[in-house]
């Protein structure tokens, strides 16, 4: 037997956990834009963290310092000879990037959560973390191309 | 029209339980990668400013105390690392079967991923041993 559609071609089954989701914008109501972008920056910065952080600062600042590591990849010479290629500089910068949007998003809710409540403290949050963010994602960008793009 | 319900939380939730210091913990972790972003950005303005500056950087980064500071910072990276590779068959159950995938055999590729990225950072990043 086969399956039942309706007039748009949904499937008319039972379908637990699997209903259709209208994403429509419903009229009357302002389009959020905002909120959704800085969502996907955070989401995206936590996989950026998640797969890259742990090993950079190990490398960086605790390998050396114990001893766990054959070379210093932090000696001044290693890494701004490595710092020249541009793989080097787009991951740097994508590690700046990614846990500025990724922590100051975090810092924010955990401000809420700690009583830092209410429409005008969360929207100066908003703007001072999302500041941090921004300026420090601009920086890292220039520190990117910087030296590549022009001296 | 409906009231809003209050939202109260006493101060100190966190501390009521493990599983809520574990997830405290995890968020502080996300916020530490901040820091740790701040802190690159500054190793590459001081990388600019020239191998005295740099060095100097470095080596305040690996002294005592801000050595010790800095292994608990790390060790809050890896807990944010783990819970975030545990989080994701949970909140984004991946479903190529009529069942979604267990969580566990999501963290379990994530961690072999995780493991493969990092390999990759030692030589594509750092030029290898």
């Amino acid at each position: 037997m086969g399956e039942e559609l309706g007039a748009t071609r949904e499937s008319l089954a039972y379908n637990p956990g699997r209903e259709t989701v209208h994403a429509d914008q419903k009229a009357g109501e302002p389009e959020v834009f905002l909120e959704p972008l800085l969502w996907g920056l955070f989401s995206l910065g936590g996989f950026i963290t998640a797969f890259l952080f742990p090993i950079t600062v190990f490398l960086l600042f605790v390998a050396p310092s114990f001893g766990l590591w054959p070379s210093d990849p932090a000696a001044y010479a290693t890494f701004a000879a490595h710092y020249r290629e541009p793989l080097v500089r787009v991951f740097f910068f994508a590690l700046i990037g990614g846990s500025l949007f990724h922590g100051t998003h975090r810092l924010k809710f955990m401000l809420v959560d700690a009583g830092l409540r209410g429409p005008g403290i969360e929207a100066a949050l908003d703007i001072i973390l999302n500041a941090i963010a921004i300026v420090g994602t601009l920086g890292a960008l220039y520190y990117a191309v910087r030296g590549w793009l022009f001296a | 029209m409906a009231r809003e319900y209050p939202w109260r939380r006493r101060a100190g939730w966190w501390l009521q339980n493990r599983r809520y210091l574990a997830f405290q913990l995890r968020e502080l972790g996300g916020v530490v990668s901040a820091i740790y972003g701040l802190i690159f950005l500054n190793l590459l303005r001081t990388l600019r400013a020239g191998e005295s500056a740099y060095t100097a950087f470095v080596d305040m980064m690996r002294t005592p105390p801000i050595l010790y500071v800095n292994l608990v910072l790390f060790a809050l990276l890896v807990w944010h690392a783990v819970t975030w590779f545990m989080l994701i068959g949970k909140s984004q159950p991946i479903q190529f079967t009529e069942r979604p995938l267990p969580w566990r055999a999501v963290f379990g590729v994530n961690v072999l991923l995780w493991i493969g990225v990092s390999g990759a950072v030692v030589y594509l990043i750092f030029g290898g041993f």
